[in-house]
């Protein structure tokens, strides 16, 4: 499938390419093609959102006519496969274009949040928690691009003071904040180059590495208007953050670091022993320390565990005060613009600041009072981190991810180019100055909607973050990005993207299948959800069921949709008769029967002469595909005289429910004067007496009745009790005389 | 009601109250509560609005999916149907896709939002589910002859799909998760055999006992078990939901610790019909097991339990559902240990969803009774009638096990207990045996049904009986248990 797929997505590309004008009659077919290939669906999502990405900006505009048009008329699967990329490939394009398109893209936009028009369904084209991202993005753009102006100067003052350049690190941001600039905005950003020289210098050298190539030029950074007072502010931020604490980790810091985290997190332990979490913390540090010391790690890593020791640090003194002096401010802003970035794998942007920062969270509050939202926003993740489970933090999972990542020290094909290894593996086109500075801006947004519902979601996301984190660390190591190309550098374009747009797409180039670990079972994963639905086809009416629609499905739906006639029918008559609870099967029974699904139709009854189309029960269920569930069969169902003449020459075997009025039958076979067999049949969904024949008032052994008064007497006593309402039925072959297994097991009730 | 014809009576006007449209978006979920003391079935006289409140009225829940699709515990809700959730029943309905409920009735409700689908809990599950089953995809192809249909008795061979078991303490949801991966399975075509292991709620049978299915059809959504419940079992007639076909155990205890060693024994044979189904049926040994099992802690016995019953189904797939401690405790368990096949045992951690509700006595209390109800005169959908009868303390065996045993070898597994007017209203398990065995054997039968003391009357040395099928009890051994107590008289 995958091939297939391929190849579907390749052809849609090219019909893109050909695109170059805004075309009804063009965009038309695209979506046709689109929902033809529906089944493709998310290789074709991908391969428009790819294109929408790498066009050139005068072709912008009519590719996402089609990804507007595709929504709207193939809601399913595409609203679901472009849903968590949309931030992305609504931003990425939003940047490149004019003003006049942009217009246009405000306009389609709002057409996103209302219903498709004269749909039926209500919902609107695109949920509204993914629109609103986009929204709050341009508006906080626009109003940070103003805010921006005031402090990026002094903001890069203070950065530069705080943190000498270092050599970036593995982060891919750097180089992210470079490609973004657009050659259109240049003239800003030579002016925030001015100011901080260091800040500018490293970045530049990384840019070509960490260039995805393709992605990097186009976008500019500036999602608003005011654009060229963007970059400025966010460079500064940028920049100097991650690239500054270390031109190299020196692994003895670390050493350092863990070791005090230790012995802070003993004193923790000591004075609440009970406090699993921190039990787990601890064992967690205790196993990190070994691996640092035991082992040869590459820089890369060392930088993901030192963010994430830091992130640690921070959590152990939580006092770290959020009064702390504005000093900082600068200093976080940028850095939560730089895990935005970094993470491509991750699910939520906002809590993703506090992992990678080894600024206290005080610092970011001071930013991000600076930018005009409120400090809680910021200091706030922090806590909710708090509650994260460690284990997903640093479970064995991830260690052991680390470890067997040292063993093969990754150079992805991807990151080539770039110094840095692999952990941005998935981040290598990311953030752009430009991106960061929307992200900066929409970061905040999201928390700050305390006016919103009271959606516990707020805080919700950080809770998965850390498995995101966890997530990096093993693909740093553990899987290659070796897939497809093309995903990853759609996600890296850009930072903020809605939740779900890193993880998603983390998800299909790295993990494409989940592995029982616990990083990959929280990889969401949006193109396995149609397993569960359209891949298994149109569901039955009444039940729910889905059944193929190929042909095989067909056949099986019809015996279903029949099974719930009979079964209908069945259920009134049942009700005037009385019914009761059945015994359960002993073992050998329980072990031979077999789950059966519907009646097989299909299967021709093994007698030629019952082949009634009223004749399905023809299986013995121990073996046969069919005890139905059903047992549509006896009980008032005629079967014909014929079938019973069948029976009677030995190929057919009649049952008989067993008399629920012991007085009314016999429980012993008048002729050889042994008990009837009973037995569970599935088919009949009842207790029977197998080889049972009813003639007149009394049960007689089908076989013995036959042996003493011939094939036709049978016959017309079964006709004869037919006529009379009794239920009987017709088994498959199974003579009296086999030793059937089934019947070992059989319960004799005796009494009647 | 509109009278067909005359235009100007506003249609539909009146459901407008009574309804409540729920939207969901992907990975939301809308969780109910139906409080005990409302009557099912009614779905007209509620009034709600605001969310989070109890709607006041006589129905139960009822639900009807308009759009989208949704399910419960995995099992997917047709369309346009209506569903009534009868009292006593807390559940959520989920959606992958997004979906809008009606909803009307008594209950008490939420919808559980999530940013993302990372930050709902079921993901997890999902995704174990696929990753399940890929492991029985691997299994299918490299099973060799792989009939697929009714092979017959084809050669056993070859290790099983994955066999899941799930641990994790109190009300963390381990019933839930199972039920949901067994629907999962079923609904990709697969049937897996689920087994439970812990008395205290039974699975399709009685609570005391232990029991495994096979799951290959539609479980009943309106289950308040979803499907786990006893009106899942066969009865004379037809059945709307198809029926399940347990095997089952009595242990006739709460808790395992109350008996370990019978627990461990029915364990063992549990497991063993367990492989022996997996030898017979392909399709089923290629699904594999999820095993529910009981309440665990970190401490030694819970460890020992979830061990044994590991071993006795060859459990290669362990998950641990919210207690990061009893992870720890059993992945070093688990570390050296290999399958009976030699495969490695997996271990997983789940987080507990924060939708799981407690229960208390009372909701387990009301549970059972309902169980025991279900299991003599049918629910809602299929109504039974019972057989009672009046036999003398002569012409019945019924056996307790002695007071105090399962500590001390010396006293006999199983004694004939004194019928007297203590026995009123219990539930005796009817043996799968001859009054004849030793009590060992009887001990460890497989369960045929249930019995219901509804009186006793010494005077006359007389047992009034409440049995699902008529016929004489007398050849049947009976176990009277020392679990669930009596508290209910059904034919009161």
């Amino acid at each position: 499938m995958a091939d297939n797929a391929a190849e579907v997505a390749e052809d849609y590309r090219q019909a893109l390419e050909d695109l170059t004008v805004n075309s009804r009659i063009e965009i038309a077919t695209l979506t046709n093609i689109a929902r033809e290939n529906a089944h493709h669906g998310f290789a074709i999502s991908e391969a428009l959102a790819n294109h929408i990405k790498k066009v050139p900006p005068a072709r912008t505009l009519p590719a996402l006519y089609v990804l507007d048009s595709v929504v709207k008329n193939v809601p399913t699967p595409y609203a679901l496969y472009f849903g968590p990329k949309l931030y992305s490939v609504f931003m990425g394009a939003y940047t490149k274009v004019d003003n006049a398109t942009r217009r246009k893209m405000d306009e389609m936009l709002k057409t996103w949040k209302e219903p498709v028009p004269g749909s039926i369904s209500t919902k609107p084209v695109f949920p509204l928690e993914q629109v609103r991202p986009i929204e709050h993005a341009l508006m906080a753009a626009r109003n940070a691009a103003y805010t921006a102006q005031q402090n990026s100067f002094q903001g890069q003052q203070q950065l530069m003071r705080g943190r000498q350049p270092a050599p970036s690190r593995d982060t891919p941001t750097p180089p992210t904040t470079r490609s973004y600039q657009p050659p259109p905005q240049q003239p800003s950003y030579p002016g925030s180059n001015g100011h901080r020289p260091d800040a500018a210098q490293r970045p530049y050298p990384m840019q070509p590495a960490n260039g995805p190539g393709t992605t990097s030029h186009r976008s500019t950074p500036q999602p608003a208007p005011p654009a060229g007072s963007h970059p400025p502010y966010q460079q500064p931020a940028a920049g100097p953050v991650y690239g500054a604490p270390q031109p190299g980790i020196s692994i003895d810091k670390l050493k350092d670091d863990v070791q005090q985290l230790i012995v802070a997190e003993k004193a923790e332990f000591a004075q609440d022993p009970l406090d699993t979490s921190k039990q787990t913390r601890l064992k967690a540090l205790l196993d990190l320390q070994t691996i640092i010391q035991s082992q040869d790690m590459p820089q890369d890593q060392l930088m993901i565990i030192r963010d994430r020791v830091a992130e640690l640090a921070v959590k152990i003194r939580p006092q770290l005060p959020v009064t702390a002096g504005p000093a900082g401010g600068g200093v976080a802003a940028p850095n939560t613009v730089y895990s935005g970035v970094s993470y491509t794998t991750t699910p939520t942007p906002p809590v993703v600041s506090q992992q990678s920062t080894p600024v206290p969270p005080a610092a970011a509050a001071v930013v991000a009072a600076a930018l005009g939202r409120p400090p809680s926003a910021a200091s706030a993740p922090p806590a909710t981190g708090g509650g994260v489970s460690i284990d997903s933090i640093f479970g064995q999972g991830a260690l052991a991810a680390l470890i067997s990542g040292n063993a093969r020290k990754s150079a992805t094909p991807q990151q080539a180019p770039t110094p840095q290894p692999p952990p941005p593996a998935p981040a290598p086109a990311i953030g752009p100055a430009a991106a960061a500075a929307i992200a900066a801006a929409l970061r905040s947004p999201p928390l700050q909607r305390p006016a919103e519902p009271p959606k516990p979601a707020a805080s919700a996301p950080p809770a998965s973050n850390p498995s995101a984190l966890l997530a990096m660390l093993r693909q740093s190591g553990l899987i290659k990005p070796s897939g497809t190309p093309t995903p990853p550098p759609a996600a890296p374009l850009l930072p903020g993207f809605g939740p779900h747009g890193f993880q998603s797409l983390a998800g299909l180039t790295l993990d494409a299948n989940p592995q029982l670990r616990p990083a990959s079972l929280k990889t969401f994963r949006p193109h396995m959800i149609s397993r569960l639905h359209e891949d298994l086809g149109p569901p039955c009416t009444q039940c729910g069921r889905r059944f193929k629609a190929n042909e095989d499905g067909r056949r099986k739906k019809t015996a279903h949709m029949d099974w719930h006639f009979r079964v209908h029918q069945r259920m009134t008559d049942a009700e005037k008769r009385g019914q009761h609870r059945s015994w359960y099967v002993d073992e050998s029974d329980w072990i031979r029967t077999r789950e059966a699904i519907d009646t097989d139709y299909t299967h021709p009854p093994q007698d030629p002469s019952s082949t009634s189309a009223s004749d399905h029960h023809h299986h013995h269920l121990s073996s046969t595909s069919g005890g139905a569930h059903d047992g549509g069969a006896h009980g008032g169902k005629p079967n014909s005289a014929s079938a019973a003449a069948a029976a009677a020459a030995g190929r057919m075997m009649p049952y008989l429910p067993v008399p629920e009025d012991s007085a009314r039958a016999n429980n012993a076979c008048p002729i050889c004067q042994e008990k009837f067999e009973m037995k569970w049949l599935d088919e009949a969904q009842e207790w029977v007496w197998t080889d049972a024949v009813r003639v007149g008032e009394r049960v007689f052994h089908a076989s013995c009745h036959r042996e003493a008064y011939g094939v036709q007497a049978l016959a017309q006593a079964q006709a004869q009790a037919q006529a009379q309402g009794q239920g009987q039925g017709v088994l498959g072959k199974r003579k009296a005389e086999d030793d059937v297994g089934g019947l070992r097991g059989r319960m004799k009730m005796e009494g009647y | 009601m509109s009278i067909p014809g005359l235009g100007q009576i506003a249609p539909q006007q009146p459901t407008t109250s009574t309804t409540r449209t729920i939207t969901l978006r992907p990975f939301w979920e809308w969780r109910f509560e139906v409080p005990r003391s409302s009557s099912a079935a009614t779905t007209t006289s509620a009034t709600t609005t605001a969310p989070g409140n109890v709607s006041v009225g006589g129905g139960g829940a009822t639900v009807r999916l308009t759009s989208g699709a949704a399910e419960r515990d995995g099992t997917e809700l047709a369309l346009n149907r209506v569903y009534t959730f009868p009292r006593n029943t807390q559940s959520k309905l989920l959606t992958y896709t997004g979906a809008t409920l009606e909803v009307a009735g008594a209950f008490v409700d939420h919808v559980a939002q999530y940013p993302a689908p990372e930050a709902s809990p079921q993901l997890p599950v999902l995704n174990l589910h696929f990753a399940l089953q890929e492991l029985r995809a691997g299994v299918g192809r490299g099973g060799g002859d792989n009939t697929n249909d009714n092979g017959g008795g084809g050669g056993g061979g070859g290790v099983p799909g994955p066999r899941v078991m799930i641990c994790g303490e109190r009300d963390s949801g381990k019933t839930t998760v199972a039920r949901t991966l067994a629907a999962l399975a079923t609904r990709a075509g697969g049937q897996p055999l689920v087994g439970s292991v812990d008395p205290r709620e039974g699975m399709l049978a009685l609570p005391g006992t232990i029991s495994a299915a096979v799951f290959g059809t539609v479980m009943d959504v309106e289950d308040p078990a979803a499907g786990f419940g006893v009106s899942g079992t066969p009865s004379s007639g037809p059945s709307a939901v198809p029926v399940k076909l347990p095997m089952v155990y009595y242990v006739g205890r709460e808790r395992v610790d109350e008996d370990v060693p019978l627990w461990r024994d029915l364990v063992g044979k549990l497991g063993s019909s367990a492989r022996a189904k997996f030898a017979a049926d392909e399709v089923v040994r290629e699904a594999g097991l999820l095993l529910d099992t009981p309440a665990a802690s970190v401490a030694k016995g819970d460890l020992d339990i979830l061990m044994h019953a590991a071993h006795e189904f060859a459990v290669n797939i362990v998950v641990v559902i919210g207690s990061v401690e009893l992870h720890a405790e059993l992945q070093r368990r688990f570390e050296n240990e290999r399958t009976l096949h030699g495969e490695v045992v997996t271990l997983i951690f789940l987080d507990k969803s924060d939708g799981v509700a407690e229960r208390d006595k009372d909701f387990m209390k009301f549970t059972r009774e309902a169980a025991i109800k279900e299991y003599f005169f049918g629910d809602a959908k299929r109504t039974l009638s019972p057989f009672t009868q009046s036999v003398g303390f002569d012409d019945v065996a019924v056996f307790r096990t002695p007071e105090g045993s399962g500590f001390y070898d010396n006293k006999p597994a199983l004694e004939r207990a004194d019928i007297s007017a203590e026995m009123s209203h219990w539930t005796l398990a009817v043996m799968n045996a001859s009054v004849n065995d030793p009590p060992e054997i009887i001990r460890q039968a497989p369960v045929m049904g249930f019995v219901a003391i509804a009186d006793v009357d010494e005077d006359r040395r007389r047992l009034k009986v409440l049995s699902p099928v008529s016929g004489r009890l007398g050849n049947r051994p009976m176990v009277w248990g020392r679990w669930p107590e009596p508290y209910i008289n059904l034919l009161g």
